[in-house]
């Protein structure tokens, strides 16, 4: 194969790690290309409208004054080749070291990037939690709420309870609320942080104004506008005939185990806030060493001080290697970028390098506030999902199928086994939604802690593609890709079966 | 602008995404499971596929990232 050299950095993601990534390598005169399925930078955090609404001053999320000159000086950055709306396929893997070849399909078709260093910037999805109902229409995660209402402008519901345990859920439970929707409750696993914990957290970062206390004004406005909030409380059920009528609430204790009766609130929509876990299946896709860390999303891509990760030219940024925030996102970009830079230049970045360390040692020690402060019960969590409740949504394996093969298979320890054996992880969304549940599924089954259990491989195209997508990219080259491995039992039918 | 949906007109604005457009419309299953249940998107990010489409014959489209673009034909995705 000889693609010719497309840049020097490849980037996938373009929220805060993949635009402070790119405008540093960029600015050291580095050739970079910017991969992301969205329309405009931002990532998922600083989500824009699309170009074609009316034009309103975009108003960053509160605690981010930065958000707004980066995503300036990204759409003003044109020595950056941006390609949006494109799917990163997965890396080709090759005999040959000398760069990474990355395969993408767009609106311009399928492409092969060459480029010497790969920066992945992924970001993070919501968490799933399986509770009977949770596949019935009406059900949305937090993420998807939010976004529909900020950059579509549509309201996902007219009467919704909010459940989970993340403060973002607060904020979109006043969103929604400031946009007219009728908020019947949110439902709170943990107890509204402490005094002593909220001022825990606003000491880890001296007058930065954190999201506690932007949850905590959120609250005030909830409670004045007469929103019940519910602490130690979970959602066990929703219910309805094809869309969403009612769910039940349960009071929970301090391990978020069921204490008392279920209660019956009515509503068409229900909105799950548990948390976030890594995208990060490019990167283990990749082959990248991954880490299991349960309080910063659960499996994360191990890397070194520079973000590089143990596959050479390959870093990582942001929530991939934990789920600690934009503010973190944007340093540890930064010092992707760097080095990155000091990599392929030489150049001497050691003051840049010092200056980005000291604002990623601060944001993480915000962040580990943060995350050990919400950090999810897992076990708790997946015993919310009844025997005949789906796990896997894509391929409709419930919890009791998943228990029925582990007691049939006393000798079957991990995921990866579970996975080959009943599907769950197979159809399009390729484990994103059901991974978690069935690692702590198994881990409770056989004792062993989920490090162990250990994740769902992926596979390329890390996103399922129709074979005319996969035909355009060079044949050799995709078959290269998915030599050994697992190709044709992953995704639809589509993506190669 | 305009789309249809399983050959029923759907209105839309300029800029909004088929999954954006489809919600506001009321659209139950914007896909199907392989049981014909209907499914909406659940995460609007491009993770999930629960809202996937087939759009003028390309199929597995995820709505939520696709924008709408006038005379689309837009049919719910079935996973079998």
């Amino acid at each position: 194969m000889a693609e010719p050299l497309t840049c020097d950095v490849a980037l996938v993601g373009a929220g805060p790690a993949g635009m402070m990534a790119a405008l540093t390598a960029a600015d050291h005169g580095l050739r970079v290309t910017v991969v992301d399925e969205q329309r405009r930078p931002g990532g998922q955090i600083f989500r824009q409208r699309p170009p074609e609404f009316p034009h309103q001053p975009w108003t960053p999320p509160a605690g981010y004054p930065w958000a707004s000159s980066l995503l300036e000086r990204a759409e003003s950055a044109t020595d950056i080749d941006w390609r949006f709306q494109t799917t990163a396929l997965g890396v080709v893997h090759e005999e040959r070291d000398d760069g990474i070849l990355l395969a993408t399909t767009g609106p311009g078709g399928s492409a092969l990037l060459r480029a010497r260093r790969l920066v992945i910037a992924t970001g993070a999805f919501d968490m799933p939690v399986p509770v009977p109902g949770w596949t019935l229409p009406g059900v949305m995660m937090a993420g998807a709420v939010q976004t529909l209402l900020k950059s579509q402008q549509v309201l996902a519901a007219e009467r919704l309870v909010l459940a989970g345990s993340h403060p973002l859920l607060l904020l979109v439970a006043d969103q929604l609320r400031s946009a007219g929707a009728d908020v019947a409750e949110v439902a709170l696993a943990r107890g509204l942080p402490t005094p002593r914990e909220a001022l825990g957290s606003l000491g880890a970062v001296p007058g930065h104004l954190s999201l506690l206390g932007d949850s905590a004004r959120a609250v005030a406005r909830l409670v004045a506008g007469g929103v019940r909030i519910s602490p130690r409380t979970v959602v066990t059920a929703a219910h309805g005939h094809r869309h969403v009528e009612a769910v039940s609430l349960t009071q929970v204790d301090r391990q978020w185990r069921g204490v008392g009766q279920a209660r019956r609130v009515e509503a068409d929509a229900l909105v799950l806030g548990y948390g976030f876990q890594p995208s990060a299946e490019l990167a283990r896709q990749a082959g990248c060493a991954m880490r299991w860390d349960s309080p910063a999303g659960g499996w994360v891509v191990a890397h070194d001080d520079r973000m590089a990760t143990d596959v050479p030219g390959v870093y990582a940024a942001g929530e991939p290697v934990g789920v600690s925030g934009a503010e973190m996102a944007r340093s540890q970009g930064r010092l992707a970028g760097l080095g990155v830079v000091s990599d392929l230049t030489g150049h001497n970045v050691d003051v840049e390098l010092e200056e980005a360390d000291r604002s990623a040692r601060r944001a993480r020690r915000f962040a580990r506030v943060v995350q050990r402060m919400f950090a999810p019960q897992r076990e708790a969590l997946a015993d919310l999902a009844g025997s005949d409740t789906v796990v896997c949504r894509c391929e409709l394996v419930s919890r009791g199928a998943i228990e029925q093969v582990l007691d049939a298979n006393p000798g079957m320890s991990t995921a990866n086994a579970v996975k080959l054996e009943c599907r769950s992880g197979m159809g399009p969304c390729q484990g994103r939604y059901c991974e978690t549940t069935v690692g702590t599924l198994v881990a409770g089954r056989t004792g062993r802690p989920v490090a162990q259990v250990g994740h769902f491989t992926a596979h390329f195209p890390i996103k399922p593609v129709p074979l005319s997508v996969l035909g355009e990219l060079d044949g050799d080259v995709t078959s290269g890709a998915c030599a050994h491995r697992h190709h044709r039992a992953e995704g639809s039918q589509e993506s190669g079966e | 602008m305009s789309f249809s949906f399983n050959g029923q007109p759907v209105a839309a604005h300029a800029g909004e995404t088929l999954a954006a457009a489809l919600m506001a419309h009321g659209v139950e299953g914007v896909s199907l499971t392989r049981d014909g249940e209907p499914r909406q998107p659940l995460c609007n990010m491009g993770t999930c596929f629960d809202c996937a489409v087939t759009v003028d014959g390309r199929s597995l489209v995820r709505s939520c990232l696709t924008p709408v673009e006038d005379g689309m034909e837009v049919h719910s995705w079935q996973n079998h």
